[in-house]
């Protein structure tokens, strides 16, 4: 009894507290509380969403369930994982949500109910009069059509009704559909595989209209490559082409059209002139290319493929974790060669704990970084006028000072690091910081502002005199921005000086001109780029060892190394993944 | 599916039924809950389902042969010309057709710049806009019928009236003829002329013009026109400059585009001079929002200079930079101030600093000129009187102004030492 009181008490008190966070209104109370439960539980929610009307048989509804259970229980030990094994603080995958998660950033809470106000829908053919009688129980009668169509598409209506509409429409109408309904149903009969349907619309729209527009051009092609006239699609897509650039997603139809064909060599072409035109091809088309070279036993065809990896490692991209997948079915697909495929993930040291191969390092050769150390004078500092983040003369001043010093060892962005810490005294925290890296015997810069210097209760005095005498330091105008002179100072001491700050220099890097040069940069600041992880004042301060393995698709020949996105973890586009993909042959 | 409704209605009914208080709308609430565990696929239910025969067999395919039928003539394939023109002429019609923002009419030149756009996102964008031109320009058409028709009714309404009132009519007794426009331009251009003579300078740096697409300036000028207008009208206007205008410039053709012949006739000085060269430099005051340094008052021996730029690439600190290059002073508007902020830049279009400077000038009262910033930019005035009634409101809106004040008042410190 004693229990189940305590018990009560304690539910009652998680709802109250829920209750107010959901905002007040006692109107809503109700609703909140019954809401909080299903917030709550997220295995209740998901029962929940998967009522949803377009799910039909029990068992594939049990199954899913399962699965999604499975899959949460994997992501939380992939979780648990992860935050051990983290190889850099700032820039592994996942970090920023789970940051802001932290800090209370919800991004995804669905206030709204799972599920909208119920639509009706007819279940059957309607014949025109009771056509008619719907529509008049419809209130906007003169899109009544089109959105009885666009509900149909949404819970993905049986083709048959949505024929019944058109039947309707047309007798009404004298025997005439007009486009939109007719896209419309071509969107249905596409996303539903209808082939015999689609060919029958492309009869019809190909003799009523002289031209189309991009979408019906994409819903036919899409739903062309599926049929025996699937060469048909490639006229369309030059039909798109005499106006508009067609997207990535036509062009990964019509490849995939061809390979389903088995037209290795057109799909190539295709391929080709999709990446000549710029186009990223999406990851299905990436991955139909492997899915479809599984069965083929031709070395000039695997030749291409592993072109695609190199275009990857170029482009600096990571593929998803189902391409990843059917990359390594492939390999394994492979006969003689004995490819063998595993999920790891990397060792501090760079060290693949699969094969125990080292990875590529992280650091520049020195053409690349006497490149990047020009475009970031040139880009980040200068930027076509001096006097936007600096002035001449200060330029001047700054360069003078690092001709005057030694090379250092590591560069501190003073205010950057100072204001980590609200609680603490700015000039104490730079002292401390300043002190335990001296005593390393290592050549410090600190680089802040000329207000620094003056007297105030956050920059005492004598600390900052303290500073001052133990590494060397350069004060910036206060309307100056000291990252560029952290960056430059950095680059200018060669190739083992870090830097430490904890921003993530996004805007400096996009001063930059081209993606080659912002990979360069990024790649720089992985391997630069020092984080605190731990300070409490007067104690031992703690930093995150930088990375020195690259995150890139890479090979030895014998191996090959592809790091991917995980399914669960949401990336930003600032971070690499932490998962690999190590591929072997085994001999 | 049943055992997952089940394990629900116990969770729901074992935790939630002791908390809720009977109402209405939690009932509602279950019944709603109910029919949607229980019937997946929602259904119409129409009225008189069982009258139906059911067994009536529905002609599924019939639409398609009326539509081939239909037919005017039968061709193979789509026949698109090869003239790109043409092809995106037809390509626009379609799109028509599915509602899309596209215009219902295209002159070549328009067509000719939509094939020239380099990506898809600018095509649409340029239909999109034209498309919204054209909505405009249809409504004020429709407006200007419905005027022109209600005007005819009057008149006529009038004429049959007049037919019996003509005679009773006299000419009223009047002191003076209904003033007209022009005597209101007479009397604005003697105040101009004065102040070209006495007025206090006020410059804009037309120096921009690279710094901005052709579109960009376009809204320049317009803002620039919208402010000299403004100034005109007032009752002590400032004596504008336009430094830095390059004959045959960009700024110079769209201006003498827009002004036409009056151009010549502005009450204002154009000069392709930097201020810097005609005026002193320890008097001029550069405006810019990057600037640290906050106007507090507004001084009548300064000249104050105003960038004309409008700046929607988000270049940072351009104009400041322009400052620091000319080695002038610099200001800001005390909006953090005075406001509190919530949404947009803090840029303010040229009329709006134009019409805030003229009120500073005339009254020197910040709450009144900052009257002109817009509206939806911020939610009131920190200091507030008005809202007299709801007294904790006005605690705490004081607490944090003297909070913001405050933090103005050290931010301004450190800057300031420095300078």
């Amino acid at each position: 009894m004693m229990t189940f009181l305590l018990s009560f008490c304690r539910s009652f008190q998680i709802l109250w507290k829920n209750r107010l966070n959901q905002g007040p209104g006692l109107r809503n109370q109700t609703f909140s509380v019954l809401y909080s439960y299903f917030h709550f539980s997220r295995k209740e929610r998901r029962y929940f969403s998967l009522t949803l009307p377009f799910l039909q048989n029990t068992k594939s509804i049990n199954l899913l369930i399962s699965k999604t259970i499975s899959s949460r229980k994997n992501g939380k030990n992939r979780h648990r994982q992860e935050s051990f094994v983290s190889p850099h603080p700032l820039f592994s995958a996942g970090t920023a949500k789970k940051k802001s998660e932290m800090l209370g950033y919800k991004k995804d809470q669905q206030h709204c109910f799972p599920f909208s106000r119920p639509v009706l829908l007819p279940t059957k053919p309607l014949n025109s009069e009771e056509w008619e009688k719907v529509k008049e129980n419809y209130e906007q009668k003169d899109i009544f059509e089109n959105w009885m169509m666009a509900q149909m598409i949404k819970y993905n209506c049986s083709i048959d009704i949505a024929k019944s509409l058109l039947s309707w429409k047309a007798r009404k109408n004298n025997g005439i559909v007009d486009y939109k309904l007719l896209i419309g149903y071509l969107t249905l009969c596409v996303s539903q595989r209808q082939t015999t349907e689609v060919i029958d619309v492309y009869e019809i729209v190909k003799n009523r209209y002289k031209t189309l527009e991009l979408e019906g051009y994409t819903l036919l092609i899409e739903g062309l490559i599926h049929s025996d006239r699937w060469r048909e699609a490639l006229i369309l897509l030059e039909d798109i082409k005499k106006v508009i650039l067609p997207s990535k997603k036509n062009y990964g139809n019509c490849i995939k059209g061809a390979l389903l064909n088995q037209e290795m060599n057109l799909a190539w072409n295709l391929y080709l002139e999709m990446l000549n035109q710029r186009i990223i091809p999406t990851w299905e088309t990436f991955q139909d290319f492997f899915d479809f070279a599984k069965g083929v036993k031709n070395s000039q065809f695997e030749r291409r493929l592993l072109d695609i990896l190199l275009y990857l490692r170029h482009n600096q991209m990571y593929p998803t974790e189902p391409f990843a997948q059917s990359i390594k079915a492939w390999f394994e697909s492979i006969p003689e060669k004995k490819w063998k495929g595993e999920s790891v993930t990397i060792h501090k040291s760079g060290q693949c704990s699969a094969c125990g191969r080292m990875l590529e390092s992280i650091h520049l050769n020195s053409e690349e970084y006497e490149f990047l150390k020009q475009r970031v004078l040139k880009d980040v500092l200068d930027g076509g006028d001096q006097y936007r983040k600096t002035t001449p003369e200060e330029i001047n001043r700054f360069e003078n000072f690092i001709k005057s010093c030694p090379p250092f060892d590591i560069v501190i962005d003073g205010l950057n690091v100072t204001k980590m810490f609200p609680k603490i005294r700015e000039s104490q925290t730079l002292l401390d910081v300043v002190s335990q890296l001296t005593k390393q015997n290592l050549k410090v810069l600190v680089l802040g502002r000329k207000h620094m210097l003056n007297r105030s209760w956050r920059w005492q005095k004598s600390e900052m005199a303290a500073v001052q005498n133990m590494a060397y330091c350069f004060f910036a105008d206060n309307v100056s921005e000291d990252d560029a002179f952290l960056l430059y100072a950095t680059l200018n001491s060669g190739n083992h000086c870090r830097f430490l700050t904890r921003d993530l220099l996004r805007d400096h890097k996009a001063c930059l001109p081209d993606d080659k040069t912002r990979h360069l940069f990024f790649r720089w600041q992985q391997g630069h780029q020092l984080v605190f992880l731990n300070y409490y004042p007067g104690k031992k301060v703690i930093f995150q060892s930088v990375l020195t393995y690259d995150t890139v698709v890479q090979t030895t020949g014998d191996s090959w190394h592809i790091p991917y996105d995980e399914k669960m973890v949401e990336r930003y586009s600032y971070e690499v993944p932490t998962k690999w993909l190590c591929l072997q042959q085994q001999n | 599916m049943n055992t997952c409704f089940k394990v629900l209605r116990h969770f729901t009914r074992q935790s939630v039924l002791p908390f809720v208080p009977p109402k209405k709308g939690a009932g509602l609430y279950f019944t709603i809950l109910h029919k949607h565990l229980s019937s997946r696929t929602p259904v119409l239910s129409y009225p008189n389902k069982e009258n139906v025969p059911p067994i009536e067999k529905i002609d599924l395919d019939e639409w398609k042969n009326t539509m081939k039928s239909s037919l005017p003539e039968e061709t193979s394939t789509f026949t698109t010309s090869d003239d790109s023109l043409t092809a995106t002429r037809e390509w626009i019609e379609m799109c028509r057709l599915l509602n899309r923002e596209v215009p219902e009419h295209i002159s070549d030149e328009d067509l000719k710049m939509i094939a020239e756009c380099p990506s898809k996102k600018s095509k649409k964008k340029r239909l999109k806009f034209l498309y919204v031109k054209e909505i405009h320009k249809k409504a004020k058409k429709e407006k200007q019928e419905r005027k022109r028709a209600e005007k005819d009714e009057i008149k006529k309404q009038k004429q049959l009236g007049n037919a019996e009132e003509s005679e009773s009519t006299e000419l009223k007794n009047v002191y003076l003829l209904p003033i007209q426009d022009k005597a209101f331009k007479t009397a604005w251009d003697w105040r101009n002329a004065q102040a070209m003579m006495f007025g206090q300078p006020l410059i804009f740096d037309m120096s921009y013009d690279n710094f901005m697409p052709a579109r960009d300036l376009k809204n320049t000028v317009n803002q620039l026109l919208e402010s000299e207008g403004a100034n005109r009208k007032n009752i002590d206007p400032f004596h504008i400059f336009f430094c830095n205008l390059k004959v045959g410039g960009d700024y110079h053709k769209e201006l003498l585009n827009r002004y036409k012949e009056k151009w010549d006739n502005l009450l204002l000085t154009t000069t392709e001079k930097s201020p810097v060269d005609i005026f002193p430099r320890e008097n001029l005051i550069y405006l810019t929002a990057d600037a640290p340094k906050v106007m507090t008052t507004f001084r009548h021996d300064k000249i104050y200079i105003i960038g004309s730029f409008v700046d929607r690439c988000s270049q940072p600190r351009v104009s400041y930079a322009n400052a620091k290059r000319l080695n002038l002073a610099s200001e800001r508007l005390p909006l953090d101030q005075y406001l509190h902020w919530q949404i947009g830049n803090k840029n303010l279009t040229l009329d709006q600093m134009m019409r805030i400077l003229l009120t500073l000038k005339n009254t020197g009262d910040w709450e009144e000129a900052l009257k002109f910033v817009p509206r939806r930019k911020h939610s009131g005035y920190h200091s507030v009187s008005i809202d007299s009634k709801n007294f904790v409101k006005e605690s705490e809106i004081k607490k944090s102004f003297r909070k913001q004040s405050s933090n103005a008042w050290s931010r301004e410190l450190w800057w300031c030492k420095d300078d």
